[in-house]
């Protein structure tokens, strides 16, 4: 991503807010004025300003401008191609900007690499589950702590003690995670042997695993059926209720609403509005792009 | 005594493919790093290591190569396998920041190309398609050996060379780094999106597994005594993946088990078959046929190999907790 000039674009539904000095501060940074969802005063779990991308002639993100309070569970809602998924990948650092920068805790992390994103607290999961189908399930947690000093091959020659009391901790923490998400007896399963529902509470205990301060979640509900959707919410409020971060790109806006305290609107690459569930539901313009269809829907249901 | 001759010849074949299988799975079967130039890495730790046993090119000779230096045969094997490191290196900052899976294995089969046009037409550098003769035996001195005995002396060498190097990639294979090497191998991003260096991780394979080859070749060298450019072209990179597919990827074990029968059984044995003597190269163009078919007979019937990569149980460390957490 490159810094525009100081000419970050203002969020429709929020005052402006200047922009962090250049990347350099560190501590976090606590949202302005804003009086959406009771989140005022509320730290930055992620800001982003003027986030730019095109692929050839289409501008799936074109100047797109929003932040994500510390310790919310914030939608990321919008008609197919407006940009949703473009905008995690670039703040997830899968995919480079053409423009605009991100702010992760307070941090700058302007094109960053996926890696170092990461490591600054954002763990992301894919819009189709990714698992990583030949190792176990198992294995599929273990790998996910951060730097484990068996992935060093000094410590592998030198610190084999160190190691094993690792990966102690490590499997105690991932046996515990995979009996909180139902998984516990498939642990010694090839993970490309799972259901399409297991494969989602899979990549999301993998998530848990890593630790994030900030989640993004992309469209987990997706193609699963409605006793799971309700699992994965409880699962996604509990993490919340541990201090973890969460953005999710959503359809089910009946999960939106449910859970999110905050609803970020994307239409054609830009924001088109910010706030609850209840106050989008009365805003004209986000009707017009996409609840209108989405209301419509959910009334011939 | 004779067949006693051959015997302990195949043996050392199987030694050495084993450690060359073993890098080659490190970045195939573990990292996922389609090498099709692996057999450049080999020849470089082949030329490096006889070159600096060897010595400079005798005045008035024909031969004209760099690096002769009468070095011992210990210290120039270690400078083979970093030597192929350094090509491991340089080969990796090309194709791992910008190259995935296919695209990877083109650059690097234009890679060896590239390398073995260049090292057969610069004659300064590696004497041309002349390559080296002359490498002097190891242990030759110390032990007063013949050929014959120098080959089973050599082979015990080897099998202890082998034992380490088992030992060894066991370790890395079983680590944590092993196992984020097989995440990488798995899907990129995912790694990525779990805070991997996934660049970092394909380098530190590519480079385990460039010392391997660059060990495996010095191996070779000590043992025949030469180096021919020939020798090292992109079909012996084909035996080797040959070898690692039909023993099964990502397995140790299938790599020593593709080592005794694709290499051994069905390339070095049968150069003891009579020659037929209207066809003199008829037998190799028919290995070379069995070792197609039997790859494709592999993959047909049973792509992960004989042995195939073993799942990764953490049964130690349960039992440690009594079984359960």
């Amino acid at each position: 991503m490159t810094a525009p000039a100081g000419t970050g674009p203002r969020f429709g539904e929020e005052p402006g807010r200047s922009a962090p000095d250049g990347g350099a501060s560190r501590g976090p940074a606590v949202a302005g004025g804003s009086a959406v969802g009771g989140l005022v005063g509320r730290e930055e779990a992620l800001r982003c300003e003027g986030l730019r991308k095109a692929f050839g002639g289409v501008r799936a993100v074109d100047g797109a401008s929003f932040w994500v309070p510390a310790g919310s569970i914030c939608a990321l809602i919008g008609p197919n191609g407006a940009g949703k998924s473009t905008a995690v990948n670039l703040l997830s650092g899968a995919l480079r900007a053409d423009g605009g920068r991100a702010w992760l805790f307070g941090r700058e992390v302007t094109g960053w690499p996926a890696h170092r994103v990461c490591g600054a607290g954002l763990v992301r999961t894919f819009q189709l589950s990714r698992e990583l189908g030949r190792l176990t399930v198992l294995e599929n947690l273990m790998v996910a702590p951060l730097n484990q000093l068996g992935e060093s091959l000094f410590n592998i020659f030198f610190r084999p003690r160190a190691i094993k009391q690792e990966e102690r901790r490590h499997l105690a923490r991932a046996l515990e995670v995979l009996g909180a998400f139902g998984l516990y007896e498939m642990r010694d399963s090839y993970a490309r042997e799972l259901s399409g529902g297991q494969k989602r509470l899979l990549e999301l205990a993998r998530a848990v695993m890593a630790q994030p301060r900030l989640l993004f979640l992309d469209e987990p509900m997706a193609g699963i059926n409605p006793a799971l959707v309700e699992q994965i919410g409880e699962h996604i409020q509990r993490l919340n209720a541990g201090g973890v971060s969460v953005l999710m790109v959503e359809h089910n806006l009946n999960v939106v609403e449910a859970i999110c305290d905050r609803v970020v609107v994307m239409a054609e690459g830009k924001v088109l509005a910010t706030g609850t569930m209840a106050e989008l539901r009365a805003h004209p313009e986000v009707v017009r792009a996409y609840l209108g269809a989405a209301q419509s829907a959910r009334a011939a249901r | 005594m004779q067949v006693v001759y051959y015997a302990f010849t195949l043996v050392f074949f199987f030694f050495a493919y084993s450690v060359l299988n073993w890098g080659l799975n490190v970045q195939f079967g573990e990292a996922g790093i389609l090498n099709f130039a692996y057999i450049a890495f080999v020849a470089v730790g082949a030329y490096v290591a006889g070159a600096l046993t060897a010595g400079p090119p005798a005045p008035g000779s024909n031969e004209s190569y760099v690096l002769g230096a009468h070095l011992p045969f210990m210290v120039a094997l270690i400078c083979g396998g970093l030597a192929a490191c350094a090509l491991g290196l340089l080969a990796g900052l090309i194709v791992f920041r910008r190259l995935r899976s296919d695209y990877l294995a083109i650059v690097m089969i234009s890679l060896s190309l590239v390398a073995y046009d260049f090292v057969t037409n610069y004659v300064p550098l590696f004497d041309g398609a002349d390559g080296l003769s002359g490498v002097p035996e190891p242990f030759a001195g110390v032990f007063k050996l013949n050929a014959n005995s120098f080959i089973f002396v050599f082979d015990a060498f080897s099998a202890v060379v082998m034992g380490a190097m088992w030992w060894a990639m066991s370790r890395v294979t079983r680590s944590p780094l092993g196992r984020t090497l097989r995440a990488v191998r798995d899907d990129q991003d995912v790694a990525k999106a779990l805070g991997k260096n996934v660049f970092r991780f394909q380098m530190v394979a590519m480079l385990i597994g460039s010392f391997y080859a660059g060990i495996g070749g010095g191996l070779i060298i000590f043992f025949s005594g030469a180096f021919n450019t020939s020798s090292w072209t992109t079909p012996e990179t084909f035996v080797i993946f040959a070898a690692l597919i039909v023993g099964g990827v990502g397995n140790n074990l299938g790599a020593v088990l593709g080592s005794l029968l694709v290499p051994v059984i069905f390339v070095e044995l049968p150069k003891f078959l009579p020659t037929i003597a209207s066809q003199p190269g008829l037998i190799p163009e028919i290995d070379n046929m069995v070792i197609g078919a039997l790859l494709i007979g592999v993959l047909w019937f049973r792509p992960q190999g004989v042995l195939p990569e073993r799942k990764v149980r953490f049964d130690n460390l349960l039992a440690e907790r009594g079984g359960c957490w």
